[in-house]
């Protein structure tokens, strides 16, 4: 199935912030849930494998934009062959986007794609979280590749693809998680911060967090530590 | 393949690769590679993470890219500062090195202390070598190097880990043909990007610590 979403956020009278487009088809609703923020619903079971979605976020230069979801999304292998489930996220960020999904969880026999690639002017604020778990309760682990790429005032920031689950080359005993939890931040400045499992670097003006293990609740909170 | 490629790939090349041992210092502190089997596990993590991005750069460097962007995208590749710092050393070393082996006006077009693989692209073009050429070579240093180091710290024996090393001949070569398939101009954004958390983490903790052998 083909997912649509476009949603613009820009500066309206007296600074707050309008949403002139709010659009979807396909597996996601989008409801306007406060005056700057959204969230996604699903309207399907799913993503199934073969499924595409893509999200346009656009929040102009004096906009804020909060983009949540309401529950945790299972990634189910296809119904026949073995494409992997794709969502594309195309961020363009003058203002400030501040991206939280809920946690994908990637079932036995399925292969996710999640890309984020957001291109921000120089002062936009950005913050874009990702949590993924592998398997239901019981279940052999799915597969999850994740690409995020940044781009600030034409250069690039960050770019990183993590491949998780069976089939992903570096996903190795002894340190093969079911659990991930990424943060990327831009905007304010922050250091190297090292946890058990989690990790901390710095980029120019911002930072991205990194925390893996076997259990999604302790991941997230080992995340947040060095966020 | 020119005898310039065995140069560019040799430990013996003074471009001070041998004081790194990208991660497997830490990794063996943390209990991560203490055997043969351990080893090839991290080098094949190693491979296939950092070592396919140093060849997509490689390549791409040595096909004509332009070094000053690659050099960006190999930054926004290594948000690790500790990977960051041992990647400039390097490459800074390699320039060194090539500048005076394999003169040629591209040399010039370098930051002042380039990513490794950005470097290595440059040098393998300066040397007549083709991008193919210079992702193998990229391939192979990101896992000779730590294995080299991992004989050193465990005092493994030299012939497992160089069989270690050579039984990863068939995962070196689909890195590099990864890296190097695409034909033509690749448009940046489209390299490999692959990472492990898990290497950074360790470069982060070996960089604080105060003893230790290895730069990297």
């Amino acid at each position: 199935m083909i997912t649509r979403v476009e949603v613009v956020a820009r500066r309206g009278p007296g600074g707050r912030t309008v949403l002139p487009v709010v659009r979807a088809s396909g597996q996601l609703a989008v409801r306007r849930t406060g005056p700057a923020s959204v969230h996604l619903v699903a309207t399907a079971f799913g993503p199934l494998g073969g499924d595409d979605a893509e999200i346009r976020l656009v929040v102009e230069e004096g906009a804020t934009l909060a983009v949540r979801t309401v529950a945790a999304a299972v990634a189910l292998p296809a119904r026949d062959g073995d494409r992997p489930s794709v969502q594309r996220v195309a961020a363009e960020v003058a203002g400030a986007l501040d991206l939280r999904a809920e946690p994908t969880v990637v079932a036995r026999g399925a292969h996710h794609r999640a890309e984020l690639s957001a291109t921000l002017a120089p002062g936009a604020v950005l913050t874009a979280r990702e949590q993924v778990l592998l398997g239901r309760t019981g279940e052999e682990p799915g597969r999850w590749t994740g690409t995020t790429r940044v781009v600030v005032d034409g250069r690039p920031l960050l770019h990183t693809t993590v491949g998780l689950g069976p089939g992903a080359p570096a996903w190795l005993p002894p340190v093969a998680p079911r659990a991930y939890a990424s943060t990327v931040h831009v905007g304010q400045a922050a250091g190297v911060l090292t946890g058990d499992d989690a990790v901390r670097l710095p980029l120019e003006d911002g930072w991205v967090a990194t925390a893996w293990g076997a259990e999604l609740h302790r991941v997230v909170r080992a995340a947040e530590a060095v966020a | 393949m020119t005898a310039a490629l065995l140069t560019l790939a040799d430990s013996r090349l003074p471009a001070g690769g041998h004081t790194h041992s990208g991660g497997v210092e830490q990794a063996i502190a943390a209990g991560l590679v203490h055997d043969p089997s351990s080893l090839a596990g991290f080098l094949l993590r190693r491979l296939t993470t950092s070592g396919a991005v140093a060849a997509g750069l490689a390549a791409a460097a040595c096909g004509g890219g332009d070094p000053a962007g690659l050099d960006d995208e190999a930054d926004a590749r290594t948000p690790s500062p500790a990977v960051r710092a041992a990647s400039r050393q390097q490459g800074r070393g390699l320039v060194r090195v090539g500048r005076r082996a394999w003169a040629s006006p591209l040399w010039d077009a370098l930051p002042r202390a380039p990513h490794h693989p950005v470097a290595l692209g440059v040098a393998a073009a300066a040397g007549g070598l083709t991008p193919r050429d210079a992702a193998a070579a990229a391939a192979y240093l990101s896992v000779s190097g730590p294995a080299t180091a991992a004989q050193r710290l465990l005092a493994m024996d030299p012939l497992t880990v160089a069989a270690v090393t050579a039984r990863l001949a068939p995962e070196i070569d689909a890195v590099a043909d990864a890296a190097s398939g695409r034909n033509g101009h690749v448009c940046h954004r489209d390299l490999p990007a692959d990472s492990d958390p898990l290497l950074d983490l360790l470069a982060e903790v070996h960089a604080a610590r105060r003893d230790r052998f290895f730069a990297s």
